[in-house]
């Protein structure tokens, strides 16, 4: 045991050198960093929050609604003066924002919404409709105004996977040639992307473009099209991510639509500076972002969901 | 079991020396908490403020409820993985209940429950689940292992399909149809303490007294430590494993209920990996995977020791990742200083004779 608790300290010691306790504290939460793009997130408000002169606690739920839900209370504890979140469920985040609300802590939301309005001082998120139109314009263009595709959407139950197709439908309909031959469900999953694309390709071989919801299923599309032989099919996805820049960057991919992700997470703490010293922000609670497209002319600036 | 009662009356210093460092690493979890608790009082501030000890009380409470059940399947020496997907499921069945009610398709009606009966239809589906599982153990001589994983894929799935994998938002109930007051099981108190904290205490002293000191406790263990001696000996055998797999199945729902209502919002994917936290922390708290070894207390401790280690590196702001590489330290370095106990009480035991 006393093995064991040595161990534990030196740990500990080790990787918390350094614990300030001046200055007001904002807590960042978001989903696990394993995927860069909420990385990206908790770096950017980060950044920002310890440039105008804050303490940060960045923390991850994992997706996990009763894991944020403790990481609220924990942020309460410590007495939080702001909270930054991208949160973990649209319904299940209600409660523990209205429980910070009434402890006298601000959230401000961003990346996703909630199912309720007026308990966050913010809500910043991407403009996923206007994104996905950019994407699909773009893909029209690449793919010469005609021939057979396929979509791949992210999971169903979420709502930017039917408002991005939506946006990708709204503009690729309009071109009577453009025939979708297969629609699949890949759950925002790189290998579920990989799997069904293979199958895909052996009930149509002669596809010419692939439309996806977002990074990570065109990263697996392009990966079981180049397998299959058939790397000179057109693939767009959507999020901006660095993978997708390199294969941009190496002729596989053609284009995706950058969601300024750091960029929000930026704005989201200088409206909690702002909140906090006057006391509103001035601005509705709804705010929405432009997307960017990426293509091989831009590509070489994207740097971690924002454009150098 | 107890091995201070054998003590014979050649004693030397030696044993005694023995017997200090025997009690030490008998408490070891103990201590091992206590040391915790004064690392991050130094370490992370506010830490050991009260509001943050009701609120550490109240996140190791879930845990804790589903270890409880865990530790009695474990006595056993079986295994119940089930245990975060009937988390899941009782959440979902409650607010699918609160939120939708039951609709009955031949009668084209649909029921709304009182509260009251919401919480012992959830409690029940528990126990059910419990029950199944319990049944594939004992009549189908299934190894729990994949009996108990197979309950694990059944309930999470029936948690999704209630639902079709969506949330059920905002579970306050409606006055007219009067099943309101659902969030007071995770934000309400009883006498200035968090209901959470009292069905904690409740269900604790239950188990504990149900492990120490009835029958029924004495066969769980017995067979845990020879199931063949316990049936010769006249334990009905079976009837223990159900029991220790129903239990466990209708603590899970106490956890699951306890959740969603928190959040005031039941989400299909709740409990995921808590099956893990709950062997940990039993492990933890010195019950043996083997079987026939473990004690009520002991894995409440472990709990707590899982409990304040999440919670006071969530408050000093250590990353994620390493939260994971130090809490699987911890749980090997428990099991390995418990075999270390073992070989010492084996000596004791020669020392003596």
């Amino acid at each position: 045991m006393k093995k064991l608790l040595a161990v534990c300290t030196m740990l500990c010691c080790f990787l918390v050198s350094s614990v300030a306790y001046a200055g007001d504290l904002i807590v960042i939460i978001t989903p696990s960093h394993d995927n860069p793009f909420f990385k990206s997130e908790a770096v950017g408000a980060e950044a920002k929050a310890k440039e105008l002169g804050y303490e940060t606690l960045s923390l991850v739920h994992d997706d996990d609604a009763n894991k944020q839900n403790e990481l609220f209370d924990t942020a309460i504890a410590r007495g939080a003066k702001a909270i930054i979140l991208d949160n973990a469920g649209a319904d299940a985040s209600i409660a523990p924002i209205q429980r910070a609300k009434e402890a006298g802590i601000p959230s401000f939301l961003i990346d996703r919404e909630i199912n309720k309005n007026g308990i966050a001082v913010a809500q910043i998120v991407s403009n996923n409709y206007q994104g996905a139109k950019l994407g699909g314009e773009e893909f029209v263009k690449l793919m010469g105004e005609k021939g057979n595709y396929v979509e791949l959407v992210g999971k169903e139950s979420d709502t930017n996977a039917g408002i991005r197709s939506q946006g990708y439908h709204d503009v690729i309909d309009q071109y009577p040639d453009l025939k979708m031959v297969a629609r699949q469900s890949a759950n925002w999953s790189q290998t579920e992307a990989y799997e069904k694309m293979e199958s895909i390709i052996q009930a149509n071989p002669d596809i010419k473009g692939v439309i996806c919801g977002n990074d990570t299923m065109a990263m697996g599309a392009m990966a079981a099209l180049k397998a299959a032989g058939k790397g000179d099919v057109i693939v767009v996805g959507f999020d901006g991510s660095n993978d997708v820049r390199d294969s941009i960057l190496a002729g596989d991919i053609k284009a995706t639509v950058l969601q300024p992700a750091y960029r929000i997470a930026q704005m989201a703490v200088e409206q909690a500076d702002t909140f906090l010293k006057k006391g509103s922000t001035g601005l509705p609670e709804k705010q929405l972002m432009d997307c960017v497209l990426i293509n091989s002319k831009n590509a070489k600036r994207l740097e971690t969901f924002a454009l150098k | 079991m107890n091995l201070d009662t054998v003590s014979g009356p050649a004693e030397t210093i030696s044993t005694n020396k023995l017997k200090f460092g025997m009690l030490l690493l008998k408490l070891r979890t103990f201590i091992a908490l206590f040391l915790v608790i004064a690392y991050f009082s130094i370490m992370a501030p506010n830490f050991l403020s009260m509001a943050n000890m009701v609120i550490l009380v109240k996140h190791v409470s879930i845990y804790a409820f589903l270890a409880i059940g865990m530790t009695f399947v474990i006595i056993t020496g079986g295994i119940d993985l089930s245990v975060g997907s009937i988390v899941g499921l009782a959440g979902m069945v409650a607010g699918g209940l609160l939120y939708n009610g039951l609709h009955i398709p031949f009668l084209g009606v649909t029921v709304y429950f009182h509260l009251p009966m919401v919480i012992l239809i959830t409690l029940a589906v528990g126990v059910l689940c419990g029950a199944f599982s319990g049944l594939l153990i004992t009549r189908f001589n299934v190894a729990p292992f994949i009996a108990t994983l197979g309950m694990l894929y059944i309930a999470r799935g029936t948690a999704l399909l209630l639902s079709d994998g969506k949330t059920f938002p905002n579970l306050v109930g409606k006055e007219e149809l009067g099943n309101t007051g659902f969030p007071w099981l995770g934000s309400g108190t009883i006498l200035g303490i968090p209901v959470s904290i009292c069905i904690l205490i409740i269900l604790g002293i239950a188990a504990a007294y149900i492990a120490g000191k009835t029958p029924l406790g004495r066969h769980i263990y017995s067979v845990g430590g020879n199931e063949r001696a316990a049936l010769l000996s006249g334990v009905r055998v079976n009837r223990v494993k159900m029991f220790v797999y129903m239990f466990s199945g209708f603590c899970s729902a106490i956890a699951g209920l306890i959740i969603a209502s928190q959040l005031v919002a039941s989400h299909p994917a709740t409990g995921e990996m808590f099956e893990l936290t709950a062997i940990a922390a039993a492990v933890l708290g010195g019950t043996s995977l083997a079987g026939g070894r473990g004690t009520i207390g002991g894995t409440i401790i472990g709990a707590f020791v899982i409990g304040v280690l999440g919670d006071g590196m969530v408050m000093m702001g250590v990353s994620a990742f390493w939260q994971m590489v130090i809490k699987g330290i911890v749980i090997v370095a428990a099991v390995v200083v418990d075999q270390f106990q073992r070989n010492l009480q084996s000596r004791a035991v020669l020392q003596e004779s």
